[in-house]
């Protein structure tokens, strides 16, 4: 490294080592122990030739893997050169800790979250809840988040949308019941039970009946519209009123029960439902009001009985750390689906419920396991075995709109405002323009997730981006340093690693070919955050 | 509206189709299959070949929202499901439009109207997905958008613009190249009649060819230096096609106000108006496939009053399209679609608007070697149903791929490995072509 680099060290290593909450259950280091001894069991044990275990990465492209996957930007300068120099064994564990504990880890996982809602809304009129829900999943994520709560949270919200984020889920289809369970099934239970809205599942074990049964968990929820300017949409409960719902009412109304229709006669009154669980089968009679039907719901759900619910999430987040899911499409587990390691994801299953659903030591766990650390791999083929390597994908529009700031020095967002911002507004300003470009569905497959020209042209030509590439920190660099370490601290910035030799002497030609050193530097700065590398998470 | 039909039964049937499938996959080259696409009944290629080099394209005036059929192509005067609408004569004996598409009249022995076309899907999302792509919606597979297979199979080589442009997209406009690839992804124009966004360096041309080259030195340095970079690797490729279509003289097609104020004027004012004329322009500068955009056709309320200025909006650009291709010789070679995700019900709510009719409704072809001048199909007197011939979304897929020359039994290879065609089932209607 670089002599430039120490004085920011010293400031990061003085960071402590925070501890896991909870003291009685397992640790997140033995916990990864065991889950790599589980996939070397299942898996490693019999590579067929050809096939081998990618190495663990070197520290620089960890360090970036770990800032993006939990924080959503890149490390600055000095923490590289600070966790380079750090000798110590345990300094990846204590890296993982540290940044579990970091706020920006709520500010990168509620965004996630709001997108896994919003990209599948029914109606862009949903996006008024999306400033409310961003917030509400912010400090969900931020502090000690357990998965349990937050889904009971969103099956029992009422309220202001544009206050109460945790409508979102309802909002996101604006409470019509059929949506919203889907939704629920899928987000929560990785299961996509509406292909039994019509017919019964050709393989699966839930049957039509049994998918209109869970929506009668929900029609009396209902979204009362105001016609305020922005309107205002308020979630409450339809606890009197009519039996059904009107026939192609476009939003939820609410009803007080749900009627599975005659699909040989759409107009007629259909059959009336009760509300089942059909994962565990627990039911409730007709009558029962929403709250109580919602609150009911929760419980079954999210209990250690409905395997689904904690298989759902281990399964999500382990592909978005490893780049793979033990069930692919992440959101799609079964009924009768087989995962590809099940006795490692049980096991990461069971000890997640033991931990009361504790997302923090999730991560902790599975950042802590090799599996994790392993250098990338392009997506493996069908056949071949899962998870000896980690996978790269495309930064999520957040991760890279901060990336560009942390890589820039410049912020995209402006200033706080006092109190909420309801309404359209929220529409404007760079990140959701930048969001409309670069944003994707994040329970799509990553490898469905590519690049357009559109992208590549506001990359290069955009005014946010050239602007940023022009402002403040480029004045400084020239200033201060010679171009060789100016060149390494560009580097720095934007991928988060030295130059290769190579790399540097390209550079560094390109500075005396240009004769300009600070027209050179800004060429280079737009070339690296036009690389394809500044686009991806290693 | 609240019946969705969602299909994900073919999802797991096709999972397991797939086990059978990866041995098959093993067959083939790994960089073929790792292309994401691969067909292997080209029967159709040369002559493909041949229609790249004569220019064919399409034209889709895309109706968002479901445009009413009764005020627009199957008026029903005199029937109470008709309502106040009136009908005109138009230049074909005995058929009629509505009183709203003068203009259209005027040139009715120019086009093909399918008062017959009927799916089954009424919901705006998954309906506009179908009459993309003729499928529906699916978890496990991104189906390509007409447009993108139209790209695929005839864009030309010296084209340096994108071969497939969407002009003035709403939220719904999402379809692309699925998994064909995101090359084939359309280039979304918000509005015609300025240059798209970012399409201009911001540094100025000399200093973005230094960084460009820049920028690829230092992707070579990366890739013969650097390990572990797994990365998808297109991204120089990219980067070409971006610049080189920045740079391209073609770009100039963007410009409307090359136009003399004559042939502005004959497509009238408005974006919509500006859209068709920048299709022309498009295709006539070797793009392949266009689709421009018209909104607000959603009527659950007062119908009879937003269509008469919905119509007045496509009238004239529409009209003023189908006779300017056929006046530079054009339109043999250029189909155009009208078409929107479905039309709107007989019955009028009590809000005076109509809802969402997948039933029944209309859809209209110009050009592209289809016979002009007729009306294929009808539906009952209240229209409440086709009474004759119908045709499908996927007969509609079938007749515009052959017009285009595509072969639609060709078969591209999913990333799961398993074939796709472009349209699965269906004919085409032979009454419009062949």
């Amino acid at each position: 490294m670089r002599i430039g680099h120490f004085l920011g060290a010293v400031l990061v290593v003085t960071a402590g080592w925070a501890k896991a909450a909870d003291s009685a259950g397992t640790e997140p280091a033995v916990a990864a122990a065991a889950t790599d001894q589980l996939l070397n069991e299942e898996l490693f044990q019999h590579l067929p030739s050809g096939q081998t275990v990618a190495p663990t990465t070197a520290d620089q492209p960890f360090l970036r893997r770990v800032y993006l996957d939990l924080v959503g930007e890149l490390p600055t300068p000095g923490e590289i050169t600070a966790f380079c120099l750090d000798r110590s064994p345990d300094k990846r564990a204590k890296l993982v800790a540290r940044l579990l504990d970091d706020e920006r880890f709520g500010r990168n996982w509620g965004r996630y979250w709001r997108d896994v809602i919003l990209y599948r809304r029914s109606a862009d009129q949903a996006l008024i809840v999306s400033g409310a829900l961003e917030k509400y999943l912010v400090e969900q994520f931020d502090g000690r988040p357990r998965w349990n709560e937050t889904a009971r949270a969103f099956l029992t919200a009422q309220g202001e949308a544009a206050e109460k984020g945790e409508t979102g889920l309802f909002m996101a289809h604006l409470a019509v019941p059929v949506e919203v369970a889907a939704e629920t099934s899928r987000i929560f239970l990785g299961i996509q039970i509406q292909c039994a809205q019509c017919h019964d599942h050709p393989t699966g074990r839930w049957k039509r009946q049994q998918f209109h049964e869970f929506v009668a968990f929900f029609p009396r929820a209902s979204i009362r519209r105001r016609p305020t300017r922005p309107p205002s949409f308020e979630l409450t409960s339809f606890d009197f009123g009519p039996q059904r719902r009107r026939p192609m009412a476009m939003t939820g109304r609410g009803a007080l029960e749900h009627y599975m229709p005659d699909l040989k006669d759409p107009a007629s009154q259909g059959t009336l439902m009760t509300p089942v669980f059909f994962a565990t089968g627990q039911k409730l009679s007709s009558g029962v009001a929403d709250l109580e039907r919602r609150k009911t719901l929760a419980d079954w759900l999210t209990s250690p009985d409905n395997p689904w619910f904690a298989r759902a999430f281990v399964n999500r987040m382990w592909a978005e750390l490893v780049g793979e899911g033990f069930y692919e499409p992440i959101d799609d587990l079964g009924p009768d689906r087989q995962p590809s390691a099940p006795q490692t994801l049980d096991y990461l299953c069971r000890e997640f419920v033991a931990h009361d659903h504790d997302v923090k030591w999730l991560f902790q766990a599975i950042l802590n396991t090799s599996a994790y650390q392993r250098e990338n791999r392009p997506r493996r083929a069908p056949d071949d075995i899962p998870f000896t390597a980690n996978v790269a994908y495309r930064l999520r529009a957040d991760q890279l709109l901060d990336s560009l700031a942390s890589a820039t020095g410049v912020s995209f967002d402006p200033p706080a405002q006092a109190g909420p911002r309801p309404g359209p507004g929220f529409r404007g300003g760079p990140r959701f323009q930048f969001a409309r470009q670069f944003g994707y569905d994040p329970s799509l497959r990553r490898d469905e997730v590519t690049s357009t020209v559109q992208q590549a042209l506001a990359m290069m030509n955009s005014p946010l981006v050239n602007g940023a590439a022009r402002q403040g920190f480029l004045e400084k660099l020239v200033a201060r340093w010679d171009d060789q370490s100016a060149v390494v601290e560009l580097h720095l910035r934007c991928l988060a690693r030295e130059p290769s030799e190579a790399e540097e002497a390209v550079c560094l030609e390109h500075v005396k070919a240009t004769g300009n050193p600070r027209e050179a530097l800004e060429d280079l700065f737009w070339s690296l955050l036009n690389s394809e590398e500044f686009l991806y998470r290693n | 509206m609240s019946t969705i039909l969602r299909h994900h039964c073919q999802l797991a049937v096709d999972r397991r189709r797939v086990v059978g499938r990866r041995h098959f996959l093993k067959a083939i080259s790994a960089a073929g299959a790792a292309a994401g696409a691969l067909g292997w009944t080209d029967e159709l290629s040369l002559r493909a070949d041949e229609l790249r080099q004569q220019g064919t394209a399409c034209i889709v005036l895309w109706m968002q929202g479901g445009p009413s059929q009764f005020e627009t192509f199957d008026p029903k005067p005199g029937h109470a499901n008709g309502g106040e609408t009136k009908a005109i004569a138009t230049s074909l004996t005995g058929v009629q439009f509505s009183e709203h598409l003068p203009r259209l009249a005027g040139i009715a022995d120019r086009l093909a109207v399918v008062r017959s076309m009927t799916t089954r899907e009424g919901e705006h999302q998954r309906a506009t997905y179908l009459m993309h792509t003729a499928y529906l919606p699916m978890a496990s597979v991104k189906y390509p958008a007409m447009g993108s297979v139209a790209a695929r199979e005839l864009s030309r080589p010296d084209c340096e613009l994108p071969s497939f442009v969407r002009i003035g997209a709403g939220p719904l406009g999402s379809t692309g190249g699925g998994f064909l690839g995101t090359q084939y992804d359309p280039f979304v124009l918000q509005a015609a009649g300025r240059l798209p966004e970012n399409a201009r360096p911001a540094s100025g041309m000399d200093r973005f060819d230094r960084r460009l080259g820049l920028l690829a030195r230092l992707d070579d340095a990366r890739q013969s230096t650097v390990p572990a970079a797994a990365l998808p690797g297109d991204h120089q490729k990219l980067y070409q096609n971006a610049a080189r279509m920045i740079k391209s003289a073609q770009m100039e097609a963007f410009d409307l106000e090359r136009e003399t104020e004559s042939m502005r004027a004959a497509y009238g004012t408005g974006p919509f108006a500006s859209a068709c004329l920048l299709a022309r322009r498009l295709v006539e500068s070797g793009v392949t496939f266009v689709e421009a955009v018209l909104g607000n056709w959603d009527t659950h309320q007062d119908n009879f009053s937003r269509t008469p200025s919905l119509c007045g909006q496509l009238d004239q650009p529409f009209a003023a399209l189908v006779t300017d291709l056929a006046d530079r010789g054009m339109l043999d070679k250029t189909l155009v679609v009208w078409m929107g995700e479905f039309g709107r019900t007989p019955r009028i709510n009590p809000r005076g608007g109509r809802d969402h009719f997948p039933r029944a409704f209309s859809a209209v072809l110009a050009g592209g070697g289809i016979r002009g001048g007729q009306v294929l199909g009808a539906t009952e007197e209240g229209g409440e149903s086709v009474k004759d011939r119908p045709v499908t979304e996927k007969d509609l897929f079938q007749t515009v791929y052959q017009s285009l020359g595509i072969n639609s039994r060709k078969e591209y290879m999913s990333p799961i490995g398993r074939p796709i065609k472009p349209v699965d089932g269906g004919q085409p209607v032979s009454e419009l072509v062949g």
